[in-house]
């Protein structure tokens, strides 16, 4: 029997066949990539399009449960997960930080206003949670959308280029996804997250002292550590708010008159693969996170005034940061109390004045 | 939404027609490599070297089918649920108490009488519960 043998029928196919299939992958291998690729991309859109869904479902479904609104809230919520935001125009840079910051007012205005109309029997901190339940929807919404625009412009186009671009980037906007579905859950019920570990810090460190509002969202109060005055600011809790940070530093540092020995920051950060969640880092800056309008404010003030700013940061995956706060994040924010102390008692002396700013969504917790 | 009414071609219904394909191409994929058996057999090495190549890649292909991502409806597509729990005490005799959590629940909250003492319960912590380890 030999393949090479004209009267070898089965031999014949086989070879044939096998040539077919090397001259189909000679030209069309990149198609058949393309293909693959847009399969995997399709599989992802159907699984965010649940998530999509199911974020508007409980968003609607939470505003009628607190809120008790006269109307169906349902167009109100599909408008509000279409809002955009433009960002200022950066060519000529003087001043764009202003200009961010106006555009995030006027952008928090119209959320609470917005939020106020579909919820008008919801508690203020209720109010917050649902507003931020709207912003995890509308996030989730987005992203929907952007993979789905890749998509069909890859399956038009067959362009393997632009295939190639959402397709490699996939896995790591899938993890973001998940962690915005998560939120779903924290927001709905008003569960504290991952990101509101400062704000856990500094109500551990308050610890039941008296608090005053210091700027828009945000409560300052004053304890006495070992002969020293330490002055602890977060957002007001429970409802979900990360508050201005950046105002209430600058207030309290003003009020102050700049005798502040240090500035303490203590913000959840993002680990790196092979980092324990709840690691604790001790450096030097503003540990704050968003768009930067209040860590530059932060930075401004501790500059004018010329005060050290320390960070504590503790660490999580960013399937953390808006999900449920799991329990080594918690015991963390003991290590973190513990390590700002300890800070307080190297870099200033009895007498002294220090800032401890707990930034962080304080959703579920209070002050 | 117009994303609700956009269908999303492929995915799950194809998988019959990769099911037909991977059939045949293991059945050829059989075939061939008895041929190259057979050829080894009658010590004709170079054709049986080519049956084999023939048939080895029919069964990589069909490896490859097997593990690549599979089709959505088997993977989970509701959002994860969480066990939280609430951990109260009381300040006056420190009696601890442990509660699945319930929404209106936050940190420092004062929250129900105590059930030994006349004092209030706080809520020291809300978390998840911790993960058993698989064995």
């Amino acid at each position: 029997m030999s393949l090479l043998q004209p009267d070898n029928e089965i031999g014949m196919i086989l070879q044939t066949l096998f040539s077919f299939a090397f001259i189909v992958y000679l030209f069309y291998a990149q198609r058949i990539q393309a293909m693959t690729m847009l399969r995997q991309i399709e599989t992802t859109l159907r699984k965010i399009k649940v998530l999509r869904d199911e974020g508007k479902t409980t968003a609607i479904e939470t505003i009628n449960e607190i809120g008790k609104p006269e109307r169906d809230p349902t167009p109100m919520v599909e408008r509000f997960m279409e809002h955009f935001m433009i960002e200022p125009m950066s060519m000529d840079p003087a001043g764009v930080v202003g200009k961010l910051g106006s555009i995030l007012n006027v952008r928090e205005f119209t959320f609470e206003k917005e939020v106020e109309v579909m919820a008008p029997n919801a508690e203020p901190s209720e109010r917050n949670n649902i507003e931020n339940l709207l912003e995890a929807s509308l996030a989730l919404n987005i992203f929907y959308k952007v993979i789905r625009h890749y998509y069909l412009l890859g399956k038009k186009t067959m362009n393997i280029y632009i295939i190639m671009q959402i397709h490699m980037i996939l896995p790591l906007i899938l993890q973001q996804i998940e962690a915005y579905s998560s939120a779903l859950t924290a927001f709905k019920d008003g569960m504290p997250i991952g990101d509101g570990v400062g704000a856990i810090v500094a109500a551990k460190l308050l610890n039941g002292a008296e608090t005053r509002e210091v700027a828009k969202e945000m409560v300052a109060g004053e304890i006495e550590y070992e002969g020293r005055r330490v002055i602890i600011t977060k957002a007001r809790g429970p409802g979900g708010s990360v508050g201005k940070p950046g105002d209430a530093v600058t207030n309290l540092l003003n009020e102050n008159k700049g005798n502040v020995t240090m500035l303490i920051t203590v913000d959840a950060a993002g680990k790196l693969e092979g980092e324990q969640v709840g690691d604790i880092a001790e450096g030097v800056g503003a540990a704050i996170g968003g768009p930067g309008v209040e860590k530059y404010k932060i930075e401004q003030a501790a500059t004018e005034h010329n005060i050290p700013m320390y960070a504590v940061a503790i660490k999580q995956g960013i399937e953390h940061v808006v999900a449920p706060l799991v329990e080594p994040l918690f015991e963390a924010t003991d290590k973190a109390v513990s390590s700002v102390k300890g800070l307080i008692l190297d870099y200033s002396k009895e007498g002294d004045t220090v800032v401890v700013a707990g930034i962080g969504n304080t959703v579920g917790v209070a002050q | 939404m117009s994303g609700e009414t956009t269908p999303i071609v492929g995915g799950a219904t194809q998988s019959w027609i990769t099911l037909a394909a991977m059939i045949i191409v293991g059945a050829l994929a059989l075939v061939s490599l008895y041929m190259g058996f057979q050829a080894y057999g009658n010590e004709e090495i170079e054709i049986a070297f080519m049956y084999m190549i023939i048939g080895t890649s029919g069964f990589i292909a069909i490896g490859y089918a097997f593990f690549r991502p599979k089709p959505t409806s088997m993977d989970p597509l509701k959002p994860k649920k969480f066990d939280v729990i609430t951990t109260l005490e009381c300040p006056q005799c420190n009696l601890k108490r442990v509660r699945a959590f319930q929404r209106g629940d936050y940190i420092y909250k004062n929250d129900e009488p105590c059930t030994r003492c006349e004092g209030k319960m706080i809520i020291t912590s809300i978390h998840t519960r911790k993960e058993e380890k698989k064995k």
